[in-house]
């Protein structure tokens, strides 16, 4: 994430949304959306990844994609 | 018929100021009354109509038929003209009925005039070697022709042929005024042809032009246009101390706010305003409307350019030889820079300053950006499901201007059609193959001097796939829906291609013109071959084709659909139609949802930026609602949103019905 969107790591917070406090723009949080599906091997739904606002929606909606495509038990 | 002038007239008229080089040659018709003409000079043959009634002065004021204070050198005047006020002299006219001309400095027609007709617009490459040859008929496809298939030189000689042949037929020693039409505080109107109910109101000179125009859809130019080596179309407007020199102006196109332009063509539609063009081919819906915006060697159409646009066809080398090609539906941001050559494929966004070459024609609504050292970085298949692209594909037929019977533009409209879905496949296929044989640890991929970050290889696949299954479905479905009620058979014949359609896995566009790859070059080999060898038939062919355009689209839908489904539609299942349906209903929705995903990024905090000063910050959120409104309100969400309901509906009803007949 923070390489992605080339910000400090230590600035990274489960509350951040990625528009307003990490300033990723639309470009950038495609960019995410496929650096995530890459990292975690798996095949999100663009238009329910593309929705989600902060770190904390992302980290549970990748944990729930992972659940239901049998990469996380 | 005209006759002699009385002695009583003549006496007349000379008591009124008038006086005629030989006042036999000066004829009239039935109703002609000497009281109406006064202060005249009249010079060789000069024939005048009845003068009884009025005629529409400047501002809709009525005014009497008639002529005063000019002088008129061999012409013929209609019935109720009115001609006062000129400065110089009108020399070498037809003057049609109902006609109004005051307060003009000259009017003249020069032996041998072709009225901007014959006239060569060095266009797309500035340093020439692709002219397209002005004529009144001059049509967006044919200019299309001229201008980019010089690689069929036989071909280019013959349309070079119809276009002389047409311009022979024009020159004449003599202008025409056509009926209704207005002139008005001109300066000098020089071989120039003036179509009906035309109004020329305050420009500054015009010469070898034509104006066409008719009652139905008049044309337009205005205060202190100069204008030279033109023709304007029917319901243009050319206003606004616009400045134009060897410029076609195509029906209900708008040129005006000093907007200056040589070498061009601008095709229906366009807007051109403040800004500047030089060798450009502006292909129908073709857009500027800002200052500092310079247009330049570069093909277009359905394009948007952003303040501040601007190209480079000169590298200082062997002169201004380069070429730009942004297809349809391209858009250019505030301040973006493109050194030529460059092509962008259809409905792309392009921003920042290009200091490097790259061909992207074969990636459809793709975002490109140049990063700070001018290198070009692509998404493909970004803008797919932007809100831009969605509203700019409901917009475009419901502002096209032109009323006239014949129009000559033949418009394809679709966002979605063979042409952009089939570059969307090979795009798809290329992107995989790249995904295939790059290590993850490249970070970057370079495609035709773009560069693409290797992660989005797959995104940008995922995008088109939406699109593709899209488009396919929704052809299939529609094709089938009405034919299931008679059956599986009567379902499986419904996807037979028709007899006369013709299927080309490469689709083109020609101007603003889709079709399959393998009509035009029918159609260039008629030519060719003399098969084909006036302006009206080549318009009838190229008509021909467009009425077959859903035939040709269906053989080419079909051919895709099995190929990419492996479903033979011909022997097609009810379970496979059925799960063709279901299927469609999840890719629309997918994308509605995308498009309503990007449009509420208008309405997130960063848009609110700037809201509420002067006030506390709850204020903030209000004064946003009252002047921006609110997302769940706004008429596109809704019509989105209907969408949704309407395709999940269709589809339902859909479904219900091939459970029941098949």
């Amino acid at each position: 994430m923070a390489r992605q969107l080339k910000v400090d790591m230590g600035k990274i917070k489960s509350e951040c949304e990625f528009a307003r406090d990490l300033g990723a723009e639309s470009i950038q949080s495609v960019e995410l959306v496929a650096a995530f599906e890459e990292e975690f091997d798996i095949d999100m739904d663009e238009d329910a990844a593309l929705s989600v606002k902060s770190v904390g929606g992302a980290v549970k909606f990748i944990s729930d994609v992972m659940k239901q495509q049998g990469k996380l038990s | 018929m005209y006759k002699n002038l009385t002695a009583e007239q003549i006496k007349q008229l000379q008591q009124q100021g008038c006086c005629a080089q030989d006042w036999k040659l000066v004829r009239i018709a039935d109703g002609f009354d000497a009281a109406r003409v006064g202060n005249v000079c009249f010079s060789g043959q000069v024939n005048i109509g009845s003068q009884k009634g009025t005629v529409k002065s400047a501002g809709g004021i009525e005014k009497a038929s008639g002529i005063y204070n000019a002088m008129i050198i061999n012409c013929a005047i209609g019935d109720d003209v009115r001609i006062a006020n000129i400065g110089i002299h009108i020399a070498n006219y037809d003057i049609e009925s109902n006609v109004c001309i005051e307060n003009v400095a000259t009017m003249q027609t020069n032996p041998g005039a072709s009225f901007g007709n014959g006239v060569e617009v060095s266009v797309l490459n500035e340093a020439g070697g692709r002219e397209v040859t002005l004529f009144d008929e001059l049509s967006v496809q044919f200019a299309y022709l001229m201008c980019l298939h010089r690689y069929r030189p036989e071909f280019i000689n013959k349309l070079k042929a119809m276009a002389n042949k047409y311009v022979e037929k024009i020159r004449s020693d003599r202008g025409k005024v056509a009926t209704g039409a207005k002139i008005f505080s001109a300066g000098e109107i020089i071989d120039v042809n003036i179509g009906a109910g035309a109004i020329v109101n305050g420009a500054a000179s015009l010469a070898n032009g034509t104006i066409l125009s008719c009652a139905e859809s008049p044309t337009v130019v205005g205060t202190g246009v100069v204008a030279k080596d033109f023709i304007i179309a029917e319901g243009a407007s050319v206003t606004g101390a616009a400045n134009l020199d060897k410029v076609f102006v195509g029906q209900g196109t708008k040129v005006g706010r000093q907007f200056s332009a040589e070498n061009s063509l601008f095709f229906a539609n366009c807007e051109a305003f403040h800004g500047e063009a030089c060798s450009i081919f502006a292909g129908p819906y073709t857009v500027t409307h800002h200052k500092s915006t310079l247009l330049i060697a570069g093909l277009f159409s359905f394009y948007n350019a952003g303040s501040g646009t601007n190209q480079s066809n000169h590298m200082y080398k062997l002169g201004p030889t380069h070429e730009g090609k942004l297809e349809r539906g391209t858009k250019t941001g505030s301040f973006s820079y493109m050194m030529w050559p460059c092509s962008a494929g259809p409905f792309s966004v392009i921003l920042g300053k290009h200091t490097r070459n790259f061909d992207t024609r074969d990636f459809p609504f793709t975002h490109i950006e140049a990063d700070s050292d001018g290198k070009c970085n692509i998404v493909p298949g970004m803008h797919l499901t932007t809100v831009g692209t969605v509203r700019d594909g409901a917009k475009w037929p419901k502002r096209d201007r032109r009323k006239v019977g014949k129009k000559r533009d033949i418009i394809s409209f679709d966002v979605f059609s063979p042409y952009t879905v089939g570059k969307m496949i090979k795009a798809s296929s290329i992107l995989k193959a790249l995904a295939d044989s790059t290590d993850r640890a490249i970070e970057l991929v370079n495609i035709n001097g773009a560069q693409m970050k290797r992660v989005l290889l797959r995104t940008s696949q995922k995008f088109y796939r939406t699109g593709i299954e899209m488009y396919l479905l929704e052809k299939v479905l529609a094709r089938g829906k009405t034919a299931v009620e008679g059956g599986i058979e009567k379902l499986r014949k419904s996807f037979a291609a028709d007899k006369d359609a013709v299927y080309s896995e490469e689709w083109v566009d020609i101007g603003g013109q889709l079709m399959p790859g393998q009509r035009i070059r029918d159609l260039m080999t008629a030519v060719e071959k003399g098969k084909i060898s006036d302006i009206d038939t080549l318009y009838n062919e190229l008509l021909k084709i467009q009425q077959l355009g859903a035939k040709d689209e269906w053989a080419w839908v079909k051919k895709a659909y099995e190929t990419l489904s492996g479903v033979n539609l011909e022997k097609i299942t009810k379970e496979e139609f059925l799960a063709a349906a279901e299927a469609y209903l999840a890719v629309k929705t997918k994308f509605l949802k995308l498009v309503l995903g990007d449009c509420e990024k208008e309405f997130d905090s960063q848009s609110r930026t700037g809201f509420g000063y002067n006030g506390t910050v709850q204020d903030i959120d209000e004064d946003f609602r009252q002047v921006r409104g609110e997302f769940n309100r706004n008429e596109f969400v809704l019509t989105m949103r209907k969408n949704v309901e309407e395709v999940e509906t269709r589809i339902g009803k859909l479904k219900a019905k091939i459970t029941a007949c098949l």
